[in-house]
């Protein structure tokens, strides 16, 4: 049975703190415990409510970068702390922390290097237009990017060592998950992908700053910039 | 030749951007380059040239091989103003991009002192 204390659990995070203390609590229950939560400038105490649980490994970005930005500020941290398999979620809950095992077990039998958590090869629950609209986004990674993965957009991946030190993104925003796929890509990473749970709540539908359409299309905007700058 | 009133607007507030941009240019002034300099007599010596000589611009046309003088002054104007907002793009991109490491070196500072 894999040991897991080397896991690290990234949670990046922005105006969550009426959930951030239960998806922490989920996570320890699931059995892991390195989990480093980086509060990206939020406006309410998503930092104060980790840090009642987490201490140190409470990070908090001054100003909002982005979730890209906060992600690999997460990644960083877990690589300071000599972490040899990065998981990171979402921090709104919506990732079920009991799929975590489904995503490091390939990096712990060294087959993978990567693996991404897709919700589509279970969309149960996932709204239709979501659909559509990731299939959409997976179809600009795959052109721009050359490679094609079911879930591009997901927020729920493992790295081991060796990947977390050659992926080298620059993107803060939500074009980081495309980048990382490009990432993949360039670096030739082994990867596999594999089907996570995904839970739509009327609070995590609610958040302004999620992937939606405007979003959708500065994203698009900035993956083409990034190309041609 | 008569000068009109615009003409010679255009030709005062020209002279003085021109001026002013050599003497920054000369007193070592921070961020004042050549090119700056270079762009500065360019874009401002153009304008005074288009007012005191309107036909130069059907010079220009015939030049780039366009029809009519107006076209060739879009055009060009046109082109000028994409690649400055490359330029400023690329500009807001990097500053985003350091921005982003400042706020990441801070963030991450407890945790390097520990170590």
């Amino acid at each position: 049975m894999p040991t897991k204390k080397k896991i690290f659990i990234i949670i990046p995070a922005f105006n969550e703190a009426l959930v951030i203390q239960d998806v922490i609590r989920e996570v320890q229950t699931a059995g892991y415990k390195n989990i480093i939560v980086v509060d990206d400038g939020s406006t309410d105490n998503t930092h104060a409510k980790a840090r009642d649980l987490l201490k140190e490994c409470a990070l908090r970005h001054k100003i909002n970068r982005g979730k890209g930005g906060a992600t690999k500020t997460g990644i960083e941290a877990a690589k300071l702390l000599g972490a040899d398999i990065i998981v990171t979620i979402d921090g709104d809950g919506q990732h079920d922390p009991n799929d975590i095992k489904k995503l490091t077990d390939p990096i712990f039998k060294k087959e993978y290097d990567v693996v991404l958590g897709t919700r589509l090869m279970n969309p149960k629950g996932m709204p239709w237009y979501k659909i559509i609209a990731n299939y959409f986004g997976n179809f600009c990674t795959w052109y721009l990017f050359g490679l094609w993965v079911t879930d591009s957009q997901s927020g729920m991946r493992a790295y081991s060592s060796h990947a977390a030190g050659v992926i080298n993104t620059k993107a803060d925003r939500y074009e980081y998950d495309s980048e990382v796929i490009r990432e993949i890509y360039i670096y030739k990473l082994k990867f596999i992908e594999v089907p996570i749970a995904v839970r739509y709540t009327a609070y995590s539908m609610s958040k302004i700053n999620k992937q939606g359409l405007v979003n959708g299309i500065k994203t698009l905007y900035k993956m083409i910039w990034g190309l041609i700058s | 030749m008569r000068f009109h009133i615009y003409q010679i607007a255009i030709s005062i507030i020209s002279a003085i951007m021109i001026f002013k941009g050599i003497e920054n240019y000369v007193k070592g002034r921070n961020g004042q380059t050549f090119l700056k300099v270079l762009v500065r007599v360019v874009v401002w010596g153009g304008m005074v040239l288009i007012a005191i000589f309107p036909t130069f611009t059907n010079n220009v046309a015939e030049i780039i091989g366009m029809e009519g003088n107006i076209n060739a002054i879009i055009l060009v104007g046109f082109i000028f103003v994409f690649l400055m907002m490359f330029k400023l793009l690329s500009a807001i991109e990097r500053l985003e991009q350091q921005i982003t490491t400042v706020t990441r070196n801070e963030s991450l500072s407890e945790i390097k002192k520990e170590k």
